[in-house]
């Protein structure tokens, strides 16, 4: 026999003060209560008949404190946890892994794969032997374990209630490795895995790793697999006119069989456009929506059976995205008159510009943007960042204009900047211009060979952008980047991010852009549930797992919230037919075996229990005047 | 409550620790009882009219006016009281004798033993108020009225008295007696009888709760020639203490202790055994030609006093 929990010298302690006490309140509980009675002659008469059961009475008040001490002596040691020395060396440790990827949300089996997958679980741990122990973790993106290791059946079935599928796939070679890590050294190792099967390439999770001793054991989960998928869904606007959007779209269907789908579009919850397609077995059907108009901020495609009936998994049957914010940027042009600058900033009409002559600077209005069109004036505090075109020497320009150059091109540009996307800068051929001299900070965005020629950079806090020449003093106004430079200096002034990304993809690593001033942020996902976040270098960092529209709040005056979606967007987690059987380097896993639900060998169980029964038969006993 | 107080109340006696002195009531004998008792006086005139005059007759015979018997005359009687219509119809002398009229005395015993003060004192209240109002109407009707109170001992005496107007000072004594001390009727009513040496009336008024038996105390009145009257003053609650569980219950007067365990079979054989001592007693007091009245503290004092004038032969 081993005591499990307190060790005996510790219960020999415990029993003694207790059994202590227990005489102690025995014998105070022997001092009745005194009570007058006028004439105890009559009470005399009444109890002359009992004077012959003095010694049962003494017995039976013998046996109540034995009941009692008999009581104390179960409870002590139940305390103890004593269990047999064999079962104690022969018990199993076991790391359950549970696949919550979005495949078990999947309902072929009712009510649902993860449903099914617990309530299997749970009849493990009822049926635990005493001396086994199990930890519980789930397996999604990341590894969670719910449970320590170990035998408490109230704990572990805890853990079997926190068990929720997510919208990521499932790791399985970084469940293993856990598992291996947790069974190490351990007697009787057992990793039981509960899945659909649905876990990526047996080959590549077998890679490096070795199960050693420990039994691999496999529960498979689901039964069928019908399903239609929005597997890829995303959004942008036009550059030129973001009134206006794009859709890519892809339709998977992961069936053996054709089937007919309806999808629909939906802009700001209106019905954009409804379609109907005809997929083949296993058939990838990508679409495409151009030149939409109609939603401003969010778009949700969702699928369903032409035939009205509803495929097995419904968490890949939406697609969410989110088109970034627009908002009227108030910009003010500084010139003497050009009309490539007119003709570039007429071209959005998200734009309310303001020309004004170089003399009238500064305005009274505050403005997002200011462009120096060949001047170069003390900056204002109002007129927002800048723009500085070919700014003379000797003006009030960030960057020092250095010495002339001509007949020069683009010989490097930073492919990266937001300033330069989607423009090719090699063509540009210009006839004269200025080297420039920028600060360490500065960030050479374009250069020749002479030198450079655009540099970005931040002056008291506003951002700028240099050209070291006219525009009109080359032909980069007569190519097409022109008016998308010009465009792209103003949206990456006003962090209007023409490369927005519509939807984040659940199940990995999100960075999303927040005000680097922020150390943590709030991110509120789609059930409404707030989390902490932590700011680094401008962006929120994030493991999404659920998909659906999201909401960060930076604090500040005042706070900046900002959405995006984010989307399941897997095919392989959509192919949910099942796996009956998994194999892993060579090993094949096994049923889990030898749980049987009501055998226990905890002895205390059956101690607490006895106490109980004790307690139950002394109450009775007390009631009914037996035992006292 | 200081060291001392604490030791003093652990060191009393468990009687006095558990708070069984009662409290003296000031209203006892208020106004409302004295107009009680004046109507008292007038009804008992009223039921007992003709029979009942300010002076009582006794056995002896004398120079009353009522005629009592013959004798044969001899020599030395007066010739004023020879029957000669006897002489003449039988040729025989007889003396008329008349019984002799004097005052009768009365003696309310009351018992004051702590028991008569349990509970709430309500027993020792009605005795009280009993050997008042009785005594009042013996006042009235201008005989000798003497109050006793006893316990193991005679505790309190107070001289003989007579005349409505002495009733004052029988309140004043009433009013001064306690129930404290154990009871023994026999040691007590011993004393009594021997400082008594006019008999008459003797009424006690007790709950009969004596250790050593209530037909002794009795007997030493039956035995030294008074007239005893029993008025048992009852309690009825005590028939149904309010007791569950296990207890350790002692005797208010001796402190005799034992312990029980109270169910409600042993509550239902309390009541058998309290009302079967309530029959012992009246049987003893019928057996032995004893009047007896118990006394209920529920009824009212008035009430009481009405049944025993009805019962008769509490004044002839």
């Amino acid at each position: 026999m081993i005591f499990a929990g307190f060790p005996l010298s510790t219960l020999l302690t415990i029993g003694g003060i207790a059994g202590g006490l227990v005489v102690v309140f025995y014998i105070l509980k022997l001092r009745r209560r005194p009570v007058a009675v006028p004439f105890s002659r009559i009470w005399q008469r009444i109890l002359r008949d009992k004077e012959a059961t003095t010694l049962f009475s003494q017995l039976k008040r013998l046996l109540s404190l034995l009941l009692q001490l008999l009581l104390l002596a179960l409870l002590v040691l139940a305390l103890g946890d004593p269990r047999l020395s064999r079962s104690i060396t022969k018990g199993r440790n076991i790391v359950v892994l549970v696949d919550a990827s979005a495949s078990m949300k999947a309902t072929d089996v009712k009510p649902s794969r993860i449903a099914v997958a617990k309530q299997k679980l749970a009849k493990m741990v009822r049926g635990l032997g005493g001396s086994d122990r199990m930890l519980i973790a789930q397996m999604d993106a990341s590894l969670r374990p719910l449970s320590t290791m170990s035998g408490d059946v109230s704990n572990l079935q805890a853990a079997v209630e926190q068990i929720h599928a997510s919208d990521t796939r499932a790791d399985l070679a970084r469940g293993l490795r856990f598992a291996l890590d947790s069974l190490r050294d351990l007697w009787r190792p057992e990793i039981i895995v509960i899945s659909d099967g649905e876990v990526g390439d047996p080959k590549e999770i077998a890679r490096g790793l070795d199960l050693g001793n420990a039994d691999l054991r496999y529960v498979p989960i689901g039964k069928s697999g019908k399903n239609v998928a929005i597997t890829r869904f995303s959004v942008r606007r036009y550059p030129l006119d973001k009134s206006r959007y794009e859709v890519m779209l892809e339709v998977t269907n992961t069936n053996d069989k054709p089937v007919d789908v309806e999808l629909t579009l939906l802009g700001d919850g209106q019905v954009v456009d409804v379609t109907r397609l005809h997929m083949g077995p296993n058939e990838r059907l990508p679409r495409f929506y151009k030149d939409l108009a109609g939603a401003s901020r969010t778009l949700e495609a969702t699928i369903k059976l032409a035939d009205g009936q509803h495929d097995d998994l419904p968490a890949d049957d939406h697609a969410y995205a989110l088109m970034p914010e627009r908002r009227r940027a108030r910009v003010l042009a500084v010139t003497h008159g050009n009309t490539y600058l007119d003709a570039a900033l007429l071209l959005d009409e998200y734009l309310d510009v303001t020309e004004i002559a170089p003399s009238k600077y500064p305005p009274k209005e505050n403005f997002d943007v200011t462009i120096f069109d060949g001047v170069a004036p003390p900056l204002s505090t109002n007129t927002g960042s800048a723009l500085y075109l070919d700014p003379p020497d000797g003006a009030s320009a960030p960057v020092k204009p250095g010495h002339s150059i001509d007949m020069f091109g683009f010989d490097v540009w930073d492919k990266k900047s937001p300033v330069l996307r989607w423009i090719d800068m090699g063509d540009i051929q210009v006839a004269e211009g200025h080297k420039l001299e920028p600060a360490r900070e500065d960030h050479v965005i374009g250069a020749s060979v002479k030198g450079p020629v655009l540099v970005a950079g931040r002056r008291n806090g506003r951002r700028f952008v240099e050209l070291g020449f006219d525009p009109r003093q080359s032909d980069f106004v007569l190519r097409v980047g022109w008016p998308l430079f010009v465009l792209n200096t103003i949206n990456s002034f006003v962090e209007e991010d023409t490369g927005y990304l519509s939807s984040y993809r659940t199940g990995e690593v999100w960075r999303i852009p927040a005000p680097s001033t922020a150390e943590v942020a709030t991110l509120v996902d789609p059930a409404g549930h707030k989390h902490r976040v932590p700011v680094k270098e401008g962006r929120a960092v994030y493991l999404g797992d659920q998909a659906g529209f999201y909401k960060l709040i930076v604090p500040g005056e005042p706070p900046v919230t900002s959405m995006f979606a984010a989307n399941l967007s897997d095919v392989s987690e959509s192919r949910i037919k099942p796996v009956d059987k998994l194999e892993l380097g060579g090993q094949k896993a096994t049923a889990a075996l030898g749980f049987h639900a009501g055998v226990r060998r905890e002895l205390w169980l059956y101690l607490l229990f006895g106490a109980i029964l004790l307690s139950l038969v002394e109450w009775v006993t007390y009631h009914r005047r037996v035992t006292v | 409550m200081s060291v001392l107080d604490v030791f003093k109340r652990a060191t009393a006696p468990v009687s006095r620790r558990m708070g069984f002195v009662r409290p003296e009531r000031a209203e006892l004998f208020d106004d409302e009882f004295q107009k009680k008792l004046e109507t008292l006086a007038i009804v008992s005139r009223r039921v007992f009219a003709g029979r009942l005059r300010a002076d009582r007759r006794t056995k002896k015979k004398g120079s009353g006016v009522e005629f009592a018997d013959h004798r044969d005359y001899v020599p030395g009687d007066d010739f004023r009281y020879v029957d000669w219509n006897i002489y003449q119809r039988f040729g025989r002398l007889l003396v008329r004798l008349y019984e002799e009229e004097e005052d009768l005395s009365i003696y309310f015993i009351v018992d004051c033993s702590t028991s008569m003060g349990f509970g709430d004192g309500r027993k020792f209240d009605q005795a009280r108020r009993l050997a008042a109002a009785l005594a009042y109407v013996g006042l009235a009707n201008l005989d000798r009225v003497t109050i006793v109170g006893v316990s193991d001992e005679v505790v309190a005496r107070m001289p003989t008295t007579r005349g409505k107007g002495r009733i004052f000072k029988i309140f004043q004594f009433l009013r001064g007696l306690s129930p404290d001390g154990t009871t023994n009727l026999e040691d007590s009513l011993k004393t009594f009888v021997a400082q008594h040496k006019r008999r008459g009336l003797a009424v006690l008024i007790s709950d009969l709760y004596d250790p050593a038996g209530f037909e002794a105390g009795i007997n030493v009145l039956r035995y030294n020639k008074f007239e005893p009257y029993v008025l048992h003053i009852i309690d009825p609650k005590e028939a149904h203490p309010k007791l569950k569980g296990d207890v350790r219950i002692y005797d208010c007067e001796t402190g005799e202790e034992r312990e029980i365990t109270v169910t409600q079979k042993m509550l239902e054989k309390m009541e058998r055994a309290w009302s079967e001592y309530q029959g012992e007693i009246e049987r003893f007091c019928t057996t032995h030609q004893v009047p007896y009245f118990p006394a209920d503290v529920e009824v009212s004092f008035d009430e009481l006093v009405l049944r025993v004038f009805r019962r008769g032969g509490f004044l002839r």
